[in-house]
C-alpha cells in the first residue's frame, strides 16, 4: 500500500468516520503514518536533540576536555548543579548579557526603520535604482569577518571616519574610537547596522511590493494621507513579515560574534564583550566546558522564547 | 450632487493617446455607462475624473468647480474598484468607517453613520466579520457602503461586476440600479459589458480607441447608431452591414447590393437623405428585425451555419462579405437559400467611407 493509498483511505475514514471498504480505521492509518515516518523522525531527533542532551549532561558537571575522561564519562565530575548556581552569581556573564541587549536594542531598531525607510524609497521610481538597488545590498555579501577588519580600519585614531570628521568640523579630530569603551560600542554598532540594514531593507521591501495597489489607492480616495496610509493599511498588511524580520535579525543580533571580535576582540577590557565573545573566551581560554554548556543553555532558553513568541505573532497574523 | 463636465479631455501615455478630445456632460443624478472594448480609453477618462490621473490636457468641472490640481482625496468622489479594494485586514465595520476616521470625525458620529449605511445596504449583521471571507455580493456592498457614507456627490465604479459569473451578474444589476435609486447620485459605471449599460444606464457614452463614438439613451444607442463601430457593437449579434451603392428603381431608390441583388426600397425619408449621396453606402439592419422565409422578396442567402442559444436561434447567412445574421426561431436547414428581409423600419444606412450614419431627413 503506497502512501496516497493511504492518505486515501484516511480521507475515506475521516469523512465516514468509520471503517472504509478497505478496512483502515483512522487510528490505523495514523499508526501506519507514524511507522513510515519513524525513520526521519528518529534522524531529527538525533540531529536536533542530541547535541542538547549532550550538553544538558555536559552542564551539570566539572568535565573539561583536560579531565582526562570521555565526555560520556562526566557524570564522575557531577557538581551539584554548581554551574548554574555560579552563572547566577557571575557578574561578568550578566553585564555581557546586558551589552548583548544593549547593542541588540540599538541595532534591530536601527537596522529595521533605516531599512523600512529604504524599502519605502525604493517603491518609487528614480534614476538608477537598479544600480542603487545592487550596492544596497553588497554589505549583506561582504565576509562578516572583512567587515570586522574594514571597519577595524575605518575606525583608526587614523583612520578614514576621523579624516571624515575633520573635514567637516574643521578641527583635527583624533578619537580613539576602538580604545574607548563606549566608543568602541558604538563603532561595533554601526559595523553591525551597515552589514545588516540590507537584510532588513530586502525583507522589507518584498513586504511593501505584497500591499495591494488598490487598497491604497481606496484609502487614497476615501481621503487618507499619505501617513494614514502608512499606519492604516501598509504596516497592518505587512505585521507577519515584520515580526519574521524583527525575529530573524534579535536571533542572529544576539549571537553577533566575528565582526565585533575582529574589531575589537571584546575589549577594551570586557568593554565590547557580548554573550557570544565570552562563552568563546570561557571556551577557550579557561577551558571550563561545563560551564560553557550552561552559560549557551541559558541562552538556548531565552532565544527559544523569543522565537515562540514571534511565532505565535505570526500565526495570529495569519489568521488575521 | 453634481454634475461633470469634460472639456476637450486627452491624456497621452508617452507616444500612446489613450484619449482624444473627449467632450462629454453627465448631468446631475445621472447613471452615465462608458462602455466600449478593452483600451477604448474608458477605465482611463474614470481615473481623471477621479483624479487617479492627471490629464495631459483638458478640463474636468464638478458642477462650476474645476478639478484641475485637486487632489484625489479631496475630490468628494466615491470609487468602486473593479475587485473592490476592501481592506481585508479590517473587519466590515472598519471599512465602512474607513473614510470618515480618516477625516476625524467623532467616534459617536462615526457609529451613527456606519450603522445607518449599514441597514441601508442589509450588512448590519456582519459588521463584526472580518473582510476577508465574505462572498463577491456582500463585497460589493462593503465597497459601495464605504464609498457611500461620505456621502459623495459622485459615484464611479470600475467594471464593478467583471468578476462575478453570469448568473449572479443579472442579480447584481438589479442590486446596483436599486442602490442607485436609493442614493440618488451622480454614477458612472464603466464597462466592456453591454447588458450592464443598457439595463442600468440613463444614457450610455460609447467609446472606441480613445473616441468617443456616441452618447445616448440606451435605446437610442440601439436604434440610431452613429456610425459603424456603435452598429457593429451595441446587440447581440451586432447590426448586420451590406455594402452597395444607391441606385433609383421604379419602386423608389433602393441598395444595390451587387452579387445579392437590390434591397427593398428605402423608406421615403431616408431615400431623400440619400439620393444625392453618390457613394458607396453601408445598408445596416438588426439581426433581431430580420424575417426569413422560404419564398417572397428580398435578398436570397444559403444558410451557413445555425446557432442555437436557448430562447432564439441565430441563423448565419451567406459568408465573408456577405455575411447576415438574423434571429429566428423556426427550424431552418444548412445550405438551404432562404430570403432575408429587413424589416422597413429598422433599416439604417451609413457612409462606406467615413462609417457615419446618414439619418433621415
Amino acid at each position: 500500500m503506497n502512501a496516497t493509498a493511504i492518505m486515501k483511505h484516511r480521507d475515506a475514514a475521516v469523512s465516514d468516520g468509520e471503517n472504509t471498504a478497505a478496512g483502515v480505521t483512522d487510528a490505523e492509518a495514523a499508526r501506519l503514518g507514524f511507522r513510515l515516518t519513524l525513520p526521519a523522525q528518529i534522524l531529527v531527533l538525533f540531529i536536533s536533540a542530541f547535541p542538547l542532551l549532550m550538553q544538558l549532561y555536559i552542564s551539570l558537571t566539572d568535565w573539561s576536555p583536560l579531565s582526562g575522561i570521555g565526555w560520556w564519562s562526566a557524570w564522575e565530575l557531577w557538581n551539584n548543579f554548581a554551574n548554574y548556581t555560579d552563572l547566577a552569581a557571575d557578574g561578568r556573564f550578566w553585564s555581557a548579557l546586558g551589552r548583548t541587549a544593549i547593542v541588540m536594542l540599538v541595532c534591530v531598531p536601527a537596522e529595521f526603520l533605516l531599512g523600512l525607510a529604504l524599502a519605502t524609497l525604493f517603491m518609487d521610481e528614480f534614476p538608477g535604482k537598479r544600480f542603487f538597488y545592487s550596492v544596497m545590498l553588497m554589505p549583506m555579501m561582504v565576509v562578516p569577518a572583512v567587515a570586522g577588519y574594514m571597519f577595524f580600519m575605518l575606525f583608526q585614531s587614523g583612520g578614514p571616519v576621523n579624516d571624515l570628521l575633520s573635514s567637516l568640523t574643521g578641527f583635527p579630530v583624533t578619537v580613539a574610537w576602538l580604545s574607548d569603551p563606549t566608543l568602541a560600542l558604538v563603532a561595533v554598532m554601526i559595523a553591525d547596522i551597515w552589514q545588516w540594514t540590507p537584510l532588513m531593507f530586502l525583507i522589507l521591501l518584498a513586504g511593501l511590493v505584497g500591499v495591494p495597489e488598490d487598497q491604497i489607492k481606496a484609502a487614497t480616495l476615501l481621503g487618507a494621507n499619505a501617513w494614514q496610509r502608512f499606519t492604516t493599511i501598509v504596516l497592518p498588511k505587512m505585521k507577519t513579515i515584520i515580526v519574521i524580520a524583527l525575529a530573524i535579525r534579535v536571533i542572529e543580533n544576539f549571537k553577533i560574534f566575528d565582526t565585533l571580535y575582529i574589531m575589537t576582540g571584546g575589549g577594551p577590557g570586557v568593554a565590547t564583550e557580548t554573550i557570544s565573545v565570552y562563552i568563546y573566551k570561557v571556551t577557550t581560554q579557561d577551558l571550563i566546558w561545563g560551564y560553557v554548556a550552561a552559560i549557551a543553555l541559558a541562552i538556548l532558553v531565552v532565544l527559544s522564547v523569543v522565537a515562540v513568541l514571534a511565532m505565535k505573532r505570526m500565526a495570529q497574523g495569519r489568521e488575521a | 450632487m453634481s454634475s461633470i463636465h469634460l472639456q476637450n479631455l486627452v491624456k497621452k501615455f508617452g507616444e500612446f493617446t489613450a484619449l482624444k478630445t473627449m467632450d462629454l456632460v453627465i448631468e446631475d443624478g445621472e447613471f452615465m455607462a462608458l462602455l466600449g472594448p478593452s483600451g477604448c480609453g474608458k477605465s482611463t477618462t474614470m481615473n481623471m475624473i477621479a483624479g487617479i490621473e492627471e490629464p495631459t490636457s483638458g478640463r474636468i468641472l464638478f458642477g462650476d468647480r474645476d478639478m484641475a490640481g485637486v487632489p484625489m482625496g479631496g475630490r468628494g468622489v466615491g470609487f468602486v474598484f473593479q475587485n473592490y479594494a476592501i481592506f481585508t485586514h479590517m473587519t466590515v465595520r472598519q471599512n465602512l468607517a474607513y473614510g470618515l476616521r480618516m477625516r476625524g470625525l467623532a467616534k459617536s458620529e462615526i457609529e451613527r453613520k456606519v450603522s445607518a449605511i449599514a441597514e441601508l445596504l442589509q450588512l448590519s449583521p456582519l459588521l463584526d466579520r472580518k473582510a476577508d471571507r465574505l462572498s463577491v455580493n456582500i463585497l460589493q456592498r462593503v465597497a459601495i457602503g464605504r464609498s457611500a457614507i461620505m456621502e459623495p456627490a459622485i459615484f464611479l465604479l470600475d467594471e464593478p461586476l467583471s468578476n462575478v459569473d453570469a448568473a449572479f451578474r443579472a442579480v447584481m444589476r438589479t442590486e446596483l440600479k436599486h442602490l442607485q435609486r436609493q442614493f440618488r447620485q451622480t454614477m458612472v459605471y464603466v464597462t466592456h459589458d453591454q447588458l450592464e449599460a443598457m439595463t442600468m444606464a440613463d444614457r450610455i457614452a460609447v467609446m472606441d480607441h480613445g473616441v468617443l463614438q456616441q452618447v445616448g439613451t440606451p435605446l437610442e444607442v440601439y436604434n440610431h447608431p452613429a456610425n459603424v463601430f456603435v452598429a457593429r457593437f451595441i446587440g447581440a449579434p451586432g447590426m448586420n452591414l451590406l455594402k452597395g451603392r444607391p441606385a433609383e428603381r421604379d419602386r423608389g431608390l433602393v441598395i444595390d447590393l451587387g452579387r445579392l441583388g437590390a434591397t427593398q426600397p428605402l423608406p421615403p425619408a431616408l431615400a431623400a437623405s440619400l439620393r444625392n449621396h453618390g457613394r458607396e453606402v453601408l445598408y445596416g439592419f438588426r439581426p433581431e428585425q430580420t424575417l426569413l422565409s422560404a419564398e417572397g422578396r428580398g435578398l436570397r442567402m444559403p444558410v451557413d451555419f445555425v446557432e442555437r442559444i436557448g430562447a432564439r436561434t441565430i441563423v448565419h447567412l451567406g459568408r465573408d462579405e456577405t455575411a447576415v445574421k438574423a434571429v429566428f426561431e423556426n427550424d431552418v436547414k444548412l445550405g438551404e437559400a432562404v430570403t432575408v428581409s429587413p424589416a422597413e423600419a429598422s433599416v439604417r444606412i451609413f457612409d462606406a467611407a467615413t462609417g457615419t450614419a446618414i439619418r433621415a431627413e
